[in-house]
């Protein structure tokens, strides 16, 4: 009963498939000129970048009237701001006059931008201010008024998250992110008094194709063979890491999550040797407050497991050891750029803070023990699919995630050490770039529960 | 706290140190890290010691407060040592190559019994074809022992922009 099923027109390299499923072989293949080609580059950034929801930062990054970070999204030069009035505004960083970068620093407090070329200045809500020799202008408030600076169309915060688009045809934020909402809800909780970015912000660059840095997030199967040095660094520091009991959601919408219950101690949550015995009494204590704060159950929802979650297609949210923001800029097809930021509660005690960032960048960011070898990884893939390009056997140009899909069709919860969050992330690109899928045989009936609540609400394993 | 000087011998304790020991203290550390020889740089530490690197956008805050690349207590710096020793090291696995320059060497201030240095450094990295250049400073505070000079904080600031395409942290900045 084999069936071949091109689900959209094919239109991939050489009008073939880039993305080969194929549920009697257990199959499921991408075609790696989707890491390479210009042109799947091109149409990333104007189908993906240019519209759909993009995280932009994080409201506590500017928390005074007046506060403003630059920052590149989709290539677009933007000003995240806070306005005289306490408004977040997110301006396209040009001047409206002639295009020129308007505001120069990474960030500071200002009441106006100043272009330098004409000395136009534009208010942080956007009104053209000041322009020196307006007398040669129409006399016609409407030209000022078509002067101001450009806003992007869609702005809006869901717990703090700031995301923007680029164009006005979007669904409603929630909508775009459906149950992913619902894990950032959770991290948002964490702090009584809420959670906050810390400057130190860790900024570099991959020489890796971005949808790389979005698998080996939700890739599991990698943890132990390439994270080697660092398991072994847990287990002589009095804990053992395992890969029992670890699970991949589909949360739509290319979203996915991962949940980890034995992968790490957590500050704060569940405790390791590592983190000393202050902590100790610490994590029994804050377990206390969230539980009369927000009730048993959510409590624990929140403390009890580690998670990674992807929201599609910029935000990767590490619910670790602590806490980490990283969001994900495409340069070119073999470059991206990357911004991560620690996630803290506002008003911890200065050695409880000490010790999240001690043992949060211990593990993640270039310079940790763990994430370098995460970098490596996905610069080592992007050297070596050149290998396969234009290759005698077209066959040979493909990358296998196929790992888990028997077990996925007979209905059981994918785990993060199979490759179903990967095939969930694929199926949803291809959907928003066009990209020609080729479907043979039979997709399981039940597509996943969209996350682990549901799942139990379901009676779901 | 005392201003900067540019003194080429500052007293602490009992005894005076020269910018010719601290010098040759900086050069023997390059040494040892261009040659790979991290169980020896690890002796140049003091028990406690800390190694620090903070990010691109640093402000002058302390890892208290803010992200950095590195926050590294002693153990783990020992953790750090031990891993890029390993063949599982893959981001290390081979070395880089690298080639330090160390300059602009100034004895900062002198306390009861450390020194604060500053110096300028350049390295030059070499790995998978490619080439990277980190520029910085070192800001360390040394203990004075009789017999020499330990690492009691050596914090290595970039003054990079952001960390380019390749040039991830993975060995000793
Ligand atoms: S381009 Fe900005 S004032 Fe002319
Ligand atoms: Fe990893």
């Amino acid at each position: 009963m084999t069936q071949q099923t091109p689900v959209r027109p094919l239109g991939g390299v050489d009008g073939g498939a880039l993305i080969d499923e194929d549920w009697e072989a257990y199959r499921f293949r991408v075609h790696r000129s989707a890491y390479r080609d210009p042109g799947v580059f091109r149409d990333e950034i104007a189908k993906i970048w240019g519209h759909t929801w993009l995280y932009l930062g994080h409201e506590t990054e500017i928390p005074n009237a007046g506060d403003f970070k630059t920052r590149t999204l989709g290539g677009r030069p933007l000003i995240f701001c806070r306005d005289s009035d306490g408004e977040v505004k997110v301006f396209l960083n040009a001047c409206t006059h002639r295009g020129t970068i308007l505001c120069r620093h990474n960030e500071g407090n200002t009441k106006f931008f100043q272009c330098f070329y004409h000395a136009w200045a534009f208010s942080n809500s956007g009104d053209l201010a000041a322009l020196p020799g307006d007398e040669s202008y129409p006399d016609d408030p409407g030209f000022r008024e078509s002067m101001r600076l450009r806003q992007v169309p869609r702005l809006q915060i869901h717990e703090g998250f700031v995301f923007i688009a680029f164009t006005p045809d979007v669904p409603d934020l929630l909508t775009h992110l459906g149950p992913a909402a619902h894990y950032m809800s959770l991290t948002a909780k964490i702090g009584p008094h809420g959670m906050q970015t810390l400057p130190g912000v860790q900024l570099y660059s991959v020489k890796g194709n971005w949808k790389l840095a979005v698998e080996n997030a939700m890739d599991g199967y990698h943890f132990a063979p390439t994270h080697n040095t660092f398991v072994g660094y847990l287990r002589e520091t009095g804990f053992a890491v395992t890969d029992d009991d670890q699970y991949a959601y589909d949360l739509g919408g290319g979203h996915g999550l991962l949940v980890l219950t034995g992968h790490n101690g957590r500050i704060g949550m569940v405790w390791e040797p590592r983190f000393g015995d202050e902590e100790k009494a610490r994590t029994v204590a804050k377990r206390n407050e969230m539980i009369a704060r927000l009730g048993p159950e959510p409590a624990a929802e929140i403390a009890d497991a580690s998670r990674i979650l992807f929201v599609f297609p910029n935000l990767l949210l590490f619910d670790l050891e602590a806490l980490t923001i990283r969001q994900l800029e495409p340069v070119a097809p073999d470059r991206t750029d990357v911004r991560a930021w620690q996630f803290v509660e506002t008003g911890e005690p200065e050695s409880v803070r000490a010790l999240r960032i001690k043992t949060m960048v211990s593990f993640v960011g270039p310079g940790g023990l763990a994430t370098p070898d995460d970098i490596e990884a996905y610069e080592a893939v992007q050297r070596g699919i050149v290998a396969t390009a234009d290759s005698a056997d077209p066959a040979h140009d493909w990358s296998d995630m196929s790992r888990g899909m028997a077990n996925e069709k007979q209905g059981n919860q994918g785990r993060s050490i199979d490759e179903g969050a990967m095939r969930s992330f694929w199926r949803h690109w291809a959907d928003r770039v066009g990209a020609a899928t080729a479907v043979a045989g039979d997709p399981p009936a039940d597509p996943g529960a969209p996350g682990p609540s549901a799942a139990l609400a379901s009676g779901k394993e | 706290m005392t201003s900067t000087t540019s003194a080429a011998v500052v007293s602490v304790g009992t005894r005076t140190v020269t910018r010719a020991e601290v010098e040759d203290f900086l050069y023997r550390e390059a040494q040892l890290l261009d040659e790979w020889r991290l169980d020896e740089w690890f002796t140049m530490f003091e028990a406690d010691g800390r190694m620090e690197v903070p990010t691109t956008d640093w402000a002058g805050w302390d890892a208290t407060t803010a992200g950095y690349f590195v926050c590294d207590d002693y153990d783990l710096i020992r953790a750090r040592v031990k891993r890029l020793k390993s063949r599982k090291a893959h981001a290390e696995n081979p070395h880089s190559r690298t080639h330090r320059m160390v300059s602009n060497v100034i004895l900062l201030e002198a306390g009861a019994e450390t020194v604060w240095i500053s110096a300028n450094f350049l390295i030059h990295r070499y790995r998978d074809n490619g080439a990277y250049t980190y520029v910085g400073r070192y800001e360390h505070v040394l203990k004075v022992d009789d017999d020499g000079l330990r690492f009691r904080v050596r914090r290595a600031i970039p003054v990079m922009e952001s960390m380019d395409p390749g040039a991830r942290l993975s060995f000793i900045l």
